[in-house]
């Protein structure tokens, strides 16, 4: 059985504009997109570029676009993916610069994963090491999802919040910084919260395309608890911390997310500039003739919603 | 990409005529910013012969930001939630949002797998005699119209066709990720809207922003996100040849409707309406439109409707 893979292709050294070649393969539908690309560099054209190595989905390498959706090309079959036009089309990964053909420009990506400082550091870094630093093992099990990270980029390409604000860190780069905040052996939990908060911890937008993860890391979590972590060092004065503690004040009080109160909540009431920022869309909705409350009557039995906060010490905007 | 996990509790046999009585819980939006979407759904469930039940005591159900306070509160405030429905007999909770859809599924989830979980919200709810038993299942109306009334029936029901309408689904990332909780089809390809609009009369519009983010819960982080998350969807869109956007959540009905005139100076004008499930559904069955609050909506759906025969401009 035949299918077509049709590639994009580019040379930012010699080409304005991409291409695209549609090469017909006379192979199994059962092999990867990986086999595939690379019976067709050996067999028909040796100037298709792409980064590969293992094969095996440990080394990272060869993540790209493939029918529109990102992912390895070497743990994806092209049977899973082939269209009704029996074409499987591939791609660069969205999110970065293309360089040539599939190969991207990672370069961003690798930045902000260097400013985590990835690497221990502990607080005893001069003593002699006369005794081993010991890990319990229910502290180890917090790490052991992060370390399957093979730094694919996958959730990078994903993630809709880089796709409009390159500042933004990215999902990888916070799962990082959640495998040495939450390890027990790393002395720098204040200054790795601090870092991870400036750029940008709290743009992500929980939407769960990182969900998508090759290697099952799925970073949605680990930037749950980076940003519960920022509370506890008393990271607040930010307009995300400030959103979830003053929702969450809103909830205590009333049982309902006060919408009202929640945008001044995290503005800042005295913001004038930031407030102003805000109004059009206020604006807009109250010409649209929808009138959020002001004031929210709390719900039915709301002093059983306070107890279950303030049993379970859940913070709130003081 | 990869087959749709198996996740618990998301498809119930279909319910008898006479057993069509649901908890309900309508989320914060539809009470508060769009009171019409709430008025929108009770129609609706009037229409189609079920009975929602609405958890008055409830709480809100986390909306994806109290996790970043604590680890446990959204699980224990949707333990009482569930512990209320139960307590009226009822084993359904239908939400109209896709946040709320994904985040109660999610606790409801933790809550059934883990006995340690179970046990600490009970141990709360026990404080003031309430209990969670493990009887309730969180779904959406969407998936409710679709499992419980079906689509067949769905269609003779139809007073009121879209006549060809071009309808946009955007999805809400809550009701299809993660797969672990949602399940209910593939978070890669999802169905089940351009099934309802085809069912209307309407001609379903594929494109690559269906399942992507509308930047509601990250629109006052910091400015300019949400607005161009939500051009960039709506560019796809209309590219496409949308004249409108179905969406099964407030929050996205709230920010794609909200921020177009805000994205239009880098995307483009996109002028796309945005009907929330249940007021497009309402209107090809026949409700009132005036009813249905598409007079509240900030991009105006009148033009389009009345292109389509749909409803006189006045009304919408």
């Amino acid at each position: 059985m035949s299918f077509i893979l049709d590639i994009y292709r580019f040379d930012q050294a010699t080409d304005e504009v991409p291409h695209r070649d549609q090469v017909e393969c006379d192979l199994p539908i059962t092999m990867t997109v990986l086999d595939a690309l690379e019976n067709v560099k050996a067999e028909k054209d040796g100037s298709i570029t792409f980064r590969r190595s293992c094969r095996s989905a440990i080394c990272g390498s060869c993540s790209m676009n493939i029918n529109g959706t990102t992912g390895l090309a070497c743990k994806t079959p092209v049977k899973s993916v082939l269209r009704s036009d029996n074409t499987v089309a591939v791609d660069p990964m969205p999110n970065f610069q293309p360089m040539k053909d599939l190969v991207v420009h990672m370069d961003p990506f690798w930045d902000k994963y260097t400013r985590l400082k990835p690497y221990l550091q502990p607080a005893d870094k001069d003593s002699d090491h006369a005794t081993e630093r010991r890990v319990s093992p229910e502290d180890m099990h917090k790490l052991v999802a992060v370390a399957n990270c093979v730094m694919c980029a996958t959730c990078y390409a994903l993630c809709p919040v880089v796709s409009v604000d390159p500042a933004f860190a990215g999902p990888a780069a916070i799962a990082y910084a959640y495998r040495f905040i939450e390890d027990v052996r790393d002395s720098k939990r204040k200054e790795r919260a601090a870092q991870i908060s400036d750029d940008y911890l709290w743009l992500c937008a929980h939407c769960y395309a990182c969900s998508y993860c090759p290697k099952h890391v799925d970073p949605q979590d680990d930037i749950i608890a980076v940003k519960r972590a920022t509370i506890e060092e008393g990271l607040t004065d930010a307009a995300g911390p400030r959103h979830a503690l003053v929702v969450a004040k809103t909830v205590k009080q009333t049982g309902m997310l006060h919408e009202t109160e929640v945008i001044q909540g995290t503005v800042g009431r005295f913001n004038i500039k930031g407030l102003i920022k805000v109004a059009p869309l206020g604006i807009r909705i109250a010409l649209a003739g929808k009138m959020p409350p002001v004031f929210l009557k709390p719900v039915p039995k709301v002093n059983e919603i306070k107890m279950i906060f303030d049993t379970l010490e859940a913070p709130v905007l003081a | 990409m990869t087959a749709v996990i198996e996740a618990p509790h998301t498809k119930r046999q279909s319910k008898s005529a006479q057993m069509r009585k649901y908890g309900f819980f309508p989320g914060c939006v539809a009470k508060e910013s769009c009171k019409e979407l709430f008025n929108s759904t009770m129609l609706l469930a009037e229409r189609l012969g079920i009975e929602l039940v609405e958890l008055t005591a409830a709480s809100c159900c986390g909306a994806s930001v109290l996790n970043d306070t604590n680890r446990d509160i959204a699980r224990v405030l949707n333990a009482r939630t569930y512990a209320q429905a139960e307590a009226l007999g009822l084993d359904d909770v239908i939400t109209i949002c896709s946040t709320c859809t994904g985040h109660m599924r999610a606790a409801n989830k933790e809550l059934l797998e883990s006995e340690a979980h179970m046990g600490q919200a009970n141990a709360i709810l026990g404080k003031f005699g309430a209990k969670y038993n493990g009887g309730v299942m969180v779904r959406h109306l969407l998936w409710l119209l679709i499992d419980d009334i079906g689509l067949d029936n769905l269609k003779k029901m139809v007073v009121n066709p879209l006549n060809g309408l071009k309808v946009a689904p955007f999805y809400g990332c809550h009701i299809i990720r993660p797969e672990s909780v949602n399940g209910w089809e593939s978070s890669r390809n999802p169905h089940s809207l351009e099934d309802i609009i085809e069912v209307l009369g309407g001609e379903a519009i594929d494109y690559a922003g269906k399942t992507r983010c509308c930047g509601f819960h990250v629109q006052l982080e910091k400015e300019g996100i949400a607005p161009a998350m939500v051009g960039q969807n709506m560019r796809m869109a209309k590219d496409k040849g949308a004249e409108a956007v179905l969406t099964p959540c407030p929050l996205c009905h709230l920010a794609l409707d909200g921020y177009q005139a805000d994205s239009a100076a880098r995307w483009g004008r996109t002028d796309l309406p945005t009907f929330h499930l249940p007021q497009l559904v309402g209107l090809a069955l026949g409700i009132d439109p005036s009813m249905l609050g598409l007079n509240k909506h900030i991009v105006s759906p009148g033009m389009v409707l009345q292109a389509h025969d749909l409803a006189p401009a006045h009304v919408a």
